[in-house]
């Protein structure tokens, strides 16, 4: 129903964050049922939730409420999750962290058949939203309450569109009022199927709504007014717009729950922290552009000056101040992997973009990257040395000399600015983009892959690092993972657990470059009319987020800026998994996703089995013998 | 007893801890609260910006959920660990100090570090206090005889550490001990 304005614009009609959480902590007080099922966070698996997690379950704590937190990795587990729940009867909060803005939650596949008493409060980062979820009204509607950033005010014409298509009945012409009473149901779905495709749940429950109003026609044939033919194709044209234009992300969940402990003035150096991580990791993975990020860093920049004491100057900078100082400062980051933790020519060889722009895969590439470290005055030994054994003025000069001499390679905006974090003397000060790429290596493998962890030094014949160790982790059953998960949350804060699953993370892109270098080098790419597409056979990267990670590297390595879909082979399930990702010309600008369109499209005209693995629409886990014909339509429908 | 047999021996660090959050502490509480009835007294009223003494345990739970700031008790401060230490290293005898310091001063670093001025140099003034403490404390052991053990200005954290040594060596002590005809 309600979707929540930003806090400025919020007035005493309008109710926003801090009235959300005060009827939250309302509920729980007044309620003789409070136990601690009655406050239910559902996670999903990227770092952006469960910052945003971390940071509720502590304003929750504070207010001594009792809560349980749930992760919960895709749209099939969230049906079963949401099972369970049903039969818990003195829940009465479930708050849903990325994930949900495009189910239609009022109808009675989600949440329409609770109690009354029960809220769900919805905190997404992905667009676009359900306008039922939005807009709905009624008792169902009333329940869910959307979080919103102020993207939702925008969209007074859909909003029209979706209450005129809702609630007032439909044109009716002589031939349509014959089809209408005989065929119901074919010319519904038809319908449905042009507009509302998103998910296979949405399609349903709206297409019940639309059914329930073709009753109320047939019931009040004698209502004046109706909609003529031509309002009834603006509306439907329009909330197609609105769902067909492809995925993108609007304000992370972290930033959301940031701005209501402004508001409740209860903001510390952890909350900034894991928001300003929440941020990063959007940008990071391409899912807002460098504009979005530069306007939401400014605002944390602002909040790191006001909340920590000044940092030093000069040689100190980097360097805690005393074993007590835990603070957030504001610093220059280069879009290198991990740069402070490896080798520069490792980071610089393994970062997507870099790699992508000067063509690594090729010996000449690798040529042109030890080039352009010469250039700007870095021998071959210094560059191959740990990052923190460089010379000190090689440091500082670094992001200067990158900025000049790097744009004659291709690669502009190298440096972006963003923020580090000290752990007094238990360690480095860690930078947020370092911390992100820890935690997300963490969630997406450390369940069931085995992996070579090579041990840093031992390139170099260090003589007190052995050789690689070998990592692997055993294959865990869905409990299992989902401890797994909520242990995550703690590695965010507890430093000496990051600092491992850096190393880890480290293996992950190597990996991920060895994969994406081999495929292009056996030229497996095929360019199928508008997309390119690559099948893996070997099974080896079963994630989403890794393939999704070596697509982006591979796309950027052809010039040509086309879109791209990845197949890997999961032996165990004997189906494959297809990850869709959009050309990005360049770092910064970020185009909407249309896969999620485009794979649900081909799915139907093809009828292929089918799942969506994760709450990612541009994700999908198909049947081997599906895969070629659903490769061939998916090209056939982009082209129609 | 039904204690385990690890718990008889003395009382544990932890427990003296519990026991010395029952001291009182001033704070500058950040929300009004009425005067409330605890299981150990009535504390109250809360009325920002004026101070308050409540129980350590309260301050802390307050502390946690940025609800108050506590103030160090004046013995927690660099001047006057830093006199007690030159007085510790020149006397022989113990000096002067709050009974239960070492676990007040324990528990304000950890839960309230930030209302603390310098707290690794406080950290550092009480490492060296416990420490001269100690080289006394054992020097004074020597003294032990089967009837007493004269000990001024212990705290209780440093009687704790001593109680199980000198209760089993004075028990064989008065056994060996033959009482003058």
């Amino acid at each position: 129903m309600v979707y929540l304005p930003l806090p400025d614009q919020a007035s005493a009609s309008k109710p926003s964050y801090a009235e959300a959480y005060a009827n939250i902590l309302k509920a729980h007080r007044q309620s003789p049922l409070t136990s601690a099922a009655s406050v239910i966070i559902l996670v999903a698996p990227d770092v952006d939730a469960l910052c945003a997690s971390r940071m509720l379950a502590d304003l929750l704590k504070q207010d001594d409420v009792m809560y349980r937190i749930i992760p919960v990795s895709g749209v099939s587990e969230l049906e079963k999750v949401r099972d369970e729940l049903a039969m818990v009867s003195e829940l009465h909060t479930l708050i849903l962290l990325n994930m949900g803005a495009i189910l239609d939650l009022p109808s009675e596949e989600w949440f329409g058949g609770f109690s009354t008493q029960m809220s769900v409060h919805v905190i997404d980062s992905a667009r676009p939203q359900n306008l039922s979820s939005l807009f709905g009204g009624g008792e169902a509607g009333d329940r869910i309450v959307v979080w919103d950033d102020g993207s939702a005010d925008k969209l007074e014409q859909e909003r029209k569109a979706w209450e005129a298509l809702t609630y007032e009945p439909l044109p009716d012409s002589d031939d349509e009022d014959s089809d209408l009473d005989s065929d119901e149901e074919p010319i519904r779905d038809d319908d449905d199927e042009e507009e509302y495709e998103q998910t296979t749940g949405k399609r349903r429950s709206l297409g019940e709504g639309d059914r329930s109003s073709g009753k109320r026609q047939r019931v009040d044939r004698e209502r004046p007014r109706r909609m003529t033919r031509d309002d009834y194709d603006m509306y439907s044209a329009r909330l197609e717009k609105h769902y067909m234009g492809g995925t993108w992300h609007g304000q992370s969940a972290a930033g959301t729950i940031y701005i209501l402990a402004t508001i409740l003035e209860r903001v510390d150096n952890e909350l900034l922290w894991l928001a300003i991580l929440g941020l990063t990791f959007q940008y990071t993975t391409s899912r807002i552009s460098r504009d979005t990020y530069d306007i939401y860093h400014s605002a944390f920049r602002d909040e790191v000056f006001r909340l920590n004491p000044p940092p030093p100057t000069g040689e100190n900078a980097m360097l805690s101040m005393n074993p007590d100082d835990l603070s957030v400062r504001a610093t220059d980051e280069l879009r290198f992997m991990l740069f402070r933790h490896w080798t520069l020519y490792d980071a610089m060889l393994h970062s997507g973009y870099v790699a992508g722009k000067l063509g690594i895969w090729k010996e000449r590439g690798r040529k042109r990257l030890t080039g352009l470290l010469a250039k700007m005055g870095f021998s071959l030994l210094q560059t191959q040395q740990p990052y923190s054994h460089m010379d000190l003025d090689l440091k500082k000069t670094l992001v200067q000399k990158l900025n000049d001499v790097a744009p004659l390679y291709g690669l502009v905006e190298l440096a972006y600015p963003s923020f580090i974090r000290c752990f007094g003397y238990r360690s480095q000060p860690l930078s947020a983009a370092d911390a992100v790429e820890g935690i997300s290596a963490l969630l997406d493998v450390a369940e069931g892959i085995k992996l070579e962890v090579e041990v840093e030094g031992a390139r170099n014949g260090g003589e007190w690092f052995g050789g690689g160790k070998i990592w692997e982790a055993t294959s865990s059953m869905r409990d299992n993972s989902r401890r797994k998960r909520e242990e995550r949350g703690e590695y965010s804060t507890r430093i000496t657990k990051l600092r491992e699953s850096l190393t880890l993370s480290m293996t992950v892109h190597r990996k991920i470059i060895d994969q994406g270098t081999s495929i292009i080098d056996r030229r497996d790419i095929r360019t199928m009319r508008n997309h390119r597409v690559v099948i893996l056979t070997q099974g080896r990267a079963s994630r989403p987020l890794l393939a999704s990670r070596e697509t982006a590297i591979t796309t950027r390595s052809k010039r040509k800026s086309l879109p791209f879909v990845v197949a890997c082979l999961n032996e165990s399930t004997q189906s494959y998994l297809v990850v869709g990702v959009m050309a990005a010309l360049d770092f910064g600008d970020v185009r909407k996703n249309e896969f999620g369109l485009a794979f649900l499209d081909a799915k139907e005209r093809c009828n292929a089995r089918t799942r969506h693995g994760s709450f990612d629409t541009s994700v999908l886990e198909i049947n081997q013998e599906d895969l070629k014909v659903f490769l061939e339509t998916l090209c056939e429908g982009a082209d129609a | 007893m039904s204690l385990p047999p690890v718990l008889r021996a003395s009382v544990t660090p932890p427990e003296l801890e519990l026991i010395a959050c029952q001291e009182l502490v001033e704070i500058i509480p950040l929300i009004p609260m009425e005067k409330t009835a605890f299981i150990a007294g009535a504390y109250g009223p809360l009325r920002p910006p004026h101070r308050a003494r409540i129980p350590i345990w309260m301050a802390l739970n307050l502390k946690q959920k940025k609800k108050c700031h506590i103030i160090a008790p004046d013995w927690l401060s660099v001047e006057y660990l830093e006199a007690k230490i030159k007085d510790e290293t020149t006397q022989t005898q113990f000096t002067e100090l709050p009974f239960h310091f070492a676990e007040i001063s324990r528990v304000l670093l950890d839960g309230a570090t930030d209302d603390l001025q310098n707290p690794d140099k406080l950290r550092t003034l009480l490492q060296d206090l416990r420490e001269a403490r100690q080289a006394k404390a054992r020097a004074g052991l020597q003294n032990l005889e089967h009837s007493s053990l004269r000990l001024s200005n212990l705290s209780a954290m440093e009687i704790n550490e001593i109680r199980p040594f000198f209760i089993q060596a004075m028990a064989v002590l008065k056994q060996l001990h033959v009482p003058p005809k």
